[in-house]
């Protein structure tokens, strides 16, 4: 018998590890076809100097094929401009990774003299393409991209395209900052006491004009969204800012045109320099994330249709009750049907959080959402998309109005803003009313003091500087956090609820044990090997993982009995694999059986063997955070599976009360609605379909994913899995950021106190005024800046130790 | 003192075109993609003839 010198080879390409007997190409070595093809095709093309710009640059390509989207509704929704001579199309490839893939995808034209040019955003990861429509289909297009590596996210209708803010934001920052720096300028003969009348006559006219330009145009989103809260019986933060903006830059007005001073137009507009920069930080925008993804994003884009005993594409829209669907192995199930033809394993995990494979015979009704595996089946539609049994979810509350969560929010900031107001305008009427009776020419100058001097603009600055920090700090350990309004949230939850399957436990991705009751000798296990190899089922992938470098013997009499297993002979020896009634091993279990782990049992000549176990495991780390976790939050478990396939989670959950089992998603929502009536708040942390309902309803919902480009429920945040043992001291981090306002605004509190005490007594000038108020604002945000980086730099640390 | 009118107006006028610049900056999307052409500068020159 023959073994192969087996040591570790590379892909050329993708920098895999080959797994089998790898495929040399011109001194190369390469993984699988694919990665050769593409090598071939760079290489006959001159863009072999894609491999020189990084090591092993490429990614595994798939084969899919994109021809549906020569269908006339896809099309119409991707081309962005059309006419006679070129089309223009952007695709979204979140295989992007490297200056590779920005030389390859930006050489496109040469692989292909149909293609006219391409743009790259590697930030967003979009891709444009000019091509000739009359000569390249758009399918054709996007094959010939999937073929590359770079397979293009199709969006479905339903994800809400970005909006336009960003750039009247950039607009109205610049203005904002031309305006206060010349005001600046032209305020210096008055901070130095130069005495010339026309010369100040001429610079407080042209303050006029910047401070007009400043407040009218750059602070124009202060009046809109005063008015709109105005109108809701709402006092949020911004009221007192526009007061104070609208009450300095009055005074100005007046002392310029009266030529009676030179005003306050540098602090005013400064002032809404500084409110603007932090708006503009506080918008960090995950641009390749996507936190709004509804179950249609799950769903296939396109399904194929049996009709009239043909094969046919259709678009998901189209499909109607009673149509007869063809779905292969690993495809999802689009909507609730029955099956007609052929054996399933259904896998719910992701809909229902349940772990075990459900096995479908023919006229069993199957629902939306279940991932097919085994042999390509039929089904018929019993009902419609948005009528399934998963679907209904979304048509409870939480999901009807996006804004829910901020809008009812009370946060620091407006629920301060409101007190403030209140105490602000009250001291400044009874100062005015003091002051009228007492001296009347200083009545006006102590009004107007007070309320530029009060206005609140130590909180409006460090608020979103802190907390914008605390979300840049956050991404980069690959917790990615919406807003900072979340952020925020996050401070103030007490209450953390767990979903278990996928989330504290995940398929293994170590090595299966075997338990068999002789050893094996190599012959055996090559004709193991040998059998799995034939197979694309995914167990058989993993074991086929897990026996890597035995060697492939000739098999006869290979079969594949879907839903039973496969089997072979070799010389003399006749080799089953597959459930435990097929190959003829015993059902009863062995003692601390716990099901949700997957088996695939052998036999060898008739005689049971045993069995090869993946477990499901623990994600490494989380037993240690919930145990730090108990002490400050009260923790929750909400599990659609079964009880007996957590034994080994429970111990780590104290109050057995806060364990559910077997809930359905809507029970799901309903326990963390429950918790709310409590009056706690809380986060729930889960990552399938099944808690979409829970993640929306909860304060916080944050999804875990491995992969955090692949579909993550809509959610406010999504976490790395990796990441999750850390999630304790991201709480923390929140926590520290909010007390950090807290702090640097009793400080702001102490500033405005001691100006108060001389506005109040009209002893106040504008000269001091103006200096303080920009000092306020900067010392809040060198305050915020410093102390986030401070405590992101600990954390980053502390997670290099880890 | 009088220069000092016409320095005012200069830097006005220098200040008004960098404005102006900025606005155009950002109506031609300039700012949108801040990372993609720091990367392609580096990319090498095309080999033209490979024989």
């Amino acid at each position: 018998m023959y073994t192969e010198v087996l040591e570790e080879v590379i892909c050329y390409h993708c920098g895999d590890e080959c797994s089998e007997t790898p495929i040399i190409h011109q001194e190369k070595t390469f993984c699988c076809h694919g990665c050769e093809q593409v090598y071939e095709l760079l290489n006959d093309n001159q863009l072999e100097e894609y491999y020189n710009c990084d090591l092993n640059p490429g990614i595994s390509p798939t084969d899919k094929n994109f021809d549906f989207l020569n269908n006339k509704a896809f099309r119409d929704r991707l081309i962005t401009f059309s006419n006679a001579e070129f089309s223009k199309v952007s695709f979204h490839l979140p295989a992007i990774h490297c200056r590779s893939c920005l030389y390859l995808l930006e050489n496109l034209q040469k692989l292909n003299p149909e293609i006219i040019k391409t743009s790259l955003n590697f930030g967003k990861k979009d891709l444009t393409v000019w091509f000739k429509e009359d000569q390249l289909s758009l399918g054709a297009l996007a094959t010939l991209i999937a073929s590359l590596g770079y397979e293009p996210h199709i969006s479905n209708a339903a994800e809400i395209p970005q909006n336009n803010d960003q750039k009247k934001l950039f607009l109205k920052l610049g203005i904002a900052g031309f305006c206060a720096g010349n005001a600046m300028l032209f305020s210096f003969p008055e901070y130095l006491g130069i005495e010339d009348g026309s010369l100040q006559q001429l610079f407080s006219y042209l303050n006029l004009a910047l401070g007009t330009v400043a407040v009218f145009y750059s602070g124009s989103d202060y009046f809109s969204n005063v008015y709109a809260h105005l109108k809701l019986r709402k006092m949020t933060i911004e009221l007192p800012i526009l007061l104070g903006i609208l009450v300095g830059y009055g005074r100005s007005v007046f002392e310029i045109l009266s030529h009676t001073g030179a005003g306050y137009i540098d602090s005013v507009s400064g002032l809404i320099f500084f409110l603007l920069i932090g708006k503009w930080f506080q918008q960090k925008s995950f641009d390749f994330l996507s936190f709004e993804r509804n179950y249609k994003a799950y769903f296939p884009l396109v399904v194929t249709k049996i009709a009239n005993g043909q094969e046919e594409t259709a678009p998901l829209e189209d499909i109607q009750v009673g149509d007869r669907l063809l779905i292969r192995n690993q495809e999802i199930i689009p909507a609730d049907a029955y099956l007609l033809k052929g054996q399933s394993q259904m896998d719910y995990s992701f809909v229902t959080g349940e772990s075990e494979l459900i096995p479908i015979q023919a006229g069993q009704s199957i629902y939306a959402g279940g991932k097919h595996l085994g042999e390509a089946i039929e089904i018929q539609i019993s009902k419609e998309l948005n009528q399934s049994h998963l679907t209904q979810l979304w048509e409870q509350q939480a999901f009807k109005d996006p804004n829910r969560k901020t809008e009812n929010w009370e946060n620091f900031a407006n629920k301060v803003g409101m007190y403030f107001t209140v105490v602000l305008l009250s001291l400044a009427t009874m100062a005015g009313i003091y002051w009228y009776n007492v001296d009347q020419s200083r009545w006006s100058n102590a009004v107007v003091s007070i309320l530029v001097i009060a206005c609140p603009c130590a909180l409006a600055v460090s608020y979103p500087f802190a907390l914008g920090h605390g979300i840049r700090w956050l991404a980069k350990f690959n917790f990615f956090i919406k807003d900072i309004q979340t952020f925020e949230r996050m401070a103030q939850v007490d209450t953390l609820v767990f979903d278990k399957t996928g989330t504290l436990t995940l398929q293994s991705q170590q090595e299966p044990s075997v338990h068999f009751n002789r050893d094996l000798n190599d012959t055996e296990w090559n004709a193991i090997y040998s059998l799995v190899f034939q197979s694309t089922h995914p167990l058989s992938k993993q074991v086929k993982k897990f026996l890597q470098h035995r060697s492939i013997l000739p098999l006869t009499e290979f079969k594949e009995l879907s839903g039973k297993g496969l089997q072979a002979t070799f010389d003399d020896l006749f080799v089953h694999i597959g459930s435990a009634k097929y190959t003829l091993n015993k059902l009863n279990s062995p003692e601390g059986f716990i099901s949700s782990e997957t088996r695939l049992f052998v036999s060898i000549n008739q005689e049971p063997i045993g069995f090869i176990e993946f477990p499901w495991e623990n994600r490494p780390g989380v037993e240690g955070m919930l145990h730090s976790l108990r002490h400050q939050y009260e923790v929750h478990l909400i599990s659609g599976d079964k009880k007996e396939h957590a034994a080994h989670v429970l111990d780590w959950f104290e109050n057995q009360d806060h364990v559910k089992f077997e809930c359905s998603p809507l029970e799901k929502m309903e326990y963390i609605q429950a918790l709310q009536k409590q009056g706690k708040i809380v986060a729930m942390i889960g990552d399938g379909l099944n808690d979409a309902g829970a993640l929306k309803q909860a304060a916080v919902g944050i999804a875990v994913s491995d992969d955090h480009l692949h579909f993550t429920p809509s959610s406010d945040a999504i976490l790395k899995g990796s990441e999750l043992p850390r999630l304790g001291e991201y709480f923390r981090y929140s926590k520290f950021g909010l007390q950090l306002i807290k702090a640097s605004f009793l400080l702001s509190l102490v500033y405005n106190g001691f100006g108060l005490s001389y506005a109040i007594q009209g002893n106040l000038y504008p000269l001091v005024a103006a200096i303080l108020m920009p000092i306020n604002s900067i010392s809040m945000l060198v305050i915020a800046t410093w102390g986030m980086n401070w405590k992101g730099r600990q954390l980053y640390r502390s997670k290099i130790r880890f | 003192m009088e220069i000092m009118y016409l320095m005012i107006g200069l830097s006005l006028f220098m200040a008004i075109g960098f404005v102006i610049a900025f606005v155009w900056s950002i109506k031609t999307g300039q700012q949108e993609d801040l990372i993609t052409p720091a990367m392609r500068i580096l990319q090498d020159d095309q080999k033209t003839n490979k024989l």
